[in-house]
């Protein structure tokens, strides 16, 4: 396993497990002060660093909590951008159960996204509204489980590492994306940067009334409820877990080990394409140069924060998604860059990849 | 100046970055570590070296403190996954992102400011050789520097002792405990000397190549240098190579366009991931088998 490979020997021992009359309930309070006690470092960490920069962080904190959470077009914006974010994760939660690493989150959502918008140029005009949407939001999703289909089959014929190529592959689709709107797919009506034409109106995700949240959200919980069910109650989720905790074993067994993570593979990629395609036509409407830019990589942090369980992710993804919201009006408000509040995800995750983990939740990923 | 010498001196100077990012990354990798966040040392060691040659107006005192900043980063990394057993990958992608919230932060001040900056120094009498002396010897010292870093490092890492311990660590690291050595002092070591490799290359780019600060200025040069590590079997003059066809690739499409010849930029900036993905794809399964040991754990944990 990735994560216990490494744990060398001179591992500092950590807080023992509960003796084996502990209760439950000890051990869950256990794993709240561990939670609560790494976010308050993470916290405190980033206050200094604010102080350093001469900034009061009381007033950053107090402004951008109001600013973020107690404004309704900021919560809108969060719900929005945690839908690609909670997608993307399960495109690494996934492969992962089979032991495989997806890092091409990035790549899959923005072939996913390219897929979509292609559909829509082709035959835009040509289909009803509906259909046409649902044309896009598939075409995304075979978009994205073929790129990771890729890496998959690199990995199963000729042995290429999955983490790898999945990355390389990100950087062959954002090239691709910038080639596309740079020449045969810009819209000669844009002014400004390159992007492509915006896809038909009545192609775009309907919006809750009033709001501006897509109705994609709801595609988004489904998805992680699809996918804590199948491995909750399929003999596909029952044997992809097999292959992930022992591959040997497995293939002893008799499982289809090289069909489990090839379509493992698939899945994770279809996943993550549909998060290109909702946000296409939910969020965005058109390809841009810095489309879903770090969603990839930010869904793939968002699983290991929910220690890849498919409920958690949602969460994970939301609190992401709030920190990164968080990060406009730090520069609206403060004056900070946006990108500051990327200090505090990397504190976080600093302080929960590196102190919340028991042994035993170690070992058993 | 031809074409050819144009896009090669270009590879040479844009591969420089590059090339010590993937050399940190390869004394990483041989301890058995993979750094992802090799791209937020290259950022964090870029800003640093920029800040400090900009308030001392020293280049090279901002080359040392890039090394400094890069390890420091690194280091986290190596308590992260050494002492506290994170996941790599995670890891290192978290690294990235804090790195790209500090030099956002700290950089703020630093875009647009002027530097004495690391100028390409024409070394006399080589650099009147035709064809390599325009390509090789009309370079800043930083480039110079990369063409003994890296036969430096096979050496030291062939044939000196903390070389030897190195390699053990990713080969066989139950041998070092063995030993008497401790493992994770020698990881801890290798790590934190990467960042500060990747550190330089980020200088490099901020104070020889571009000479300037920008946001996010590394744009996916530290992800390079991880794919270049493998591409390059985790032999530094390999890495050299490699590099340099990075950024062939990369001065390939300005030199047409200089000449009138049009072409999509974006269509060679895709190469350099294409090319690595085909000889990763011919190679097969002889990269995996160069790979350390260690390493190949923390990669394929389902081996088939």
């Amino acid at each position: 396993m990735t994560a216990t490979a490494e744990a060398p020997p001179t591992d500092p021992p950590t807080t023992p497990e509960p003796e084996t009359g502990g209760s439950r309930l000890a051990g869950l309070g256990e794993v709240v002060l561990r939670w609560a006690g790494a976010i308050a470092g993470a916290i405190i960490i980033f206050a200094a660093i604010l102080i350093s920069k001469g900034t009061d962080p009381i007033s950053v904190f107090t402004d951008t909590w109001s600013a973020t959470l107690l404004n309704s077009y900021s919560v809108q914006q969060i719900l929005i951008k945690a839908a690609p974010f909670a997608l993307a994760a399960l495109a690494v939660v996934v492969p992962s159960r089979a032991g495989l690493v997806n890092v091409g989150g990035e790549g899959q959502v923005i072939v996913g996204a390219i897929a979509a918008a292609g559909l829509d140029l082709a035959f835009g005009a040509s289909l009803p509204g509906g259909l046409m949407l649902l044309v896009m939001l598939l075409g995304g999703v075979l978009a994205g489980a073929a790129w990771a289909g890729i890496a998959a089959v690199m990995r199963l014929t000729v042995s290429v590492n999955e983490a790898v190529s999945t990355l390389l592959l990100n950087y062959v689709a954002l090239d691709l994306l910038l080639a596309l709107i740079y020449q045969p797919w810009k819209d000669p009506l844009g002014s400004g940067q390159p992007a492509s034409r915006p896809v038909e109106d009545a192609a775009k995700l309907p919006v809750f009334s009033g709001t501006s949240v897509h109705l994609g959200l709801l595609l988004v919980v489904a998805a992680a409820v699809a996918v804590w069910a199948v491995f909750r109650y399929t003999a596909w989720g029952y044997q992809l877990q097999a292959v992930g905790g022992n591959p040997e074993a497995a293939r002893r067994a008799g499982l289809p080990v090289t069909r489990l993570l090839l379509t493992a593979m698939l899945v994770g990629g279809a996943l993550a394409g549909l998060g290109g395609a909702i946000h296409l036509t939910g969020v965005e409407y058109q390809l841009r140069p810095g489309f879903a830019s770090q969603v990839g990589y930010l869904g793939f942090l968002a699983s290991w924060l929910a220690r890849h369980k498919p409920g958690a992710v949602l969460l994970a993804a939301t609190v992401l998604a709030a920190l990164a919201v968080a990060g406009d009006s730090l520069q609206l408000d403060s004056g900070l860059p946006a990108a500051t509040a990327n200090i505090l995800t990397g504190l976080i995750l600093i302080a929960v990849l590196g102190w919340t983990g028991t042994r035993k939740k170690a070992s058993s990923r | 100046m031809s074409l050819v010498v144009d896009v090669l001196s270009g590879a040479v100077r844009g591969g420089t970055s590059v090339m010590y990012g993937a050399l940190g990354e390869t004394v990483s990798e041989k301890a058995g570590v993979v750094n992802l966040g090799t791209e937020g040392c290259m950022l964090v060691g870029a800003l640093a070296g920029f800040a400090t040659a900009s308030a001392t107006g020293n280049p090279w005192l901002g080359v040392l403190i890039a090394a400094v900043g890069g390890g420091a980063l690194a280091g986290i990394h190596a308590i992260l996954v050494i002492s506290r057993g994170a996941n790599q990958f995670a890891s290192g992608l978290t690294l990235l992102f804090f790195a790209l919230g500090l030099t956002s932060l700290y950089g703020a001040d630093y875009v647009g400011k002027e530097i004495h900056a690391l100028n390409p120094i024409a070394i006399p009498g080589l650099s009147d050789i035709p064809f390599l002396g325009p390509i090789l010897f009309h370079q800043d010292a930083l480039t110079y520097l990369s063409y003994l870093t890296a036969p430096a490092l096979w050496w030291i890492m062939a044939s000196t002792r903390p070389g030897l311990l190195l390699r053990t660590a990713g080969e066989r690291a139950e041998v070092l405990t063995v030993h008497g050595y401790r493992i994770a002092t020698t990881r801890y070591a290798a790590v934190i000397t990467g960042g500060a490799l990747a550190g330089i290359g980020g200088a490099h780019l901020s104070i020889a190549y571009a000479q300037s600060w920008f946001e996010n200025m590394i744009v996916g040069r530290g992800f390079i240098a991880v794919a270049l590590v493998i591409f390059a079997s985790w032999q530094p003059l390999r890495v050299m190579v490699g590099a340099y066809l990075f950024g062939a690739a990369l001065a390939l499409s300005p030199a047409l366009q200089a000449r009138g010849i049009g072409i999509n930029q974006f269509a060679l900036d895709v190469l350099p991931f294409l090319v690595t993905l085909l000889v990763l794809a011919f190679l097969g399964k002889r990269t995996l088998l160069s790979a350390p040991a260690e390493l190949r754990r923390v990669f394929d944990n389902t081996a088939t």
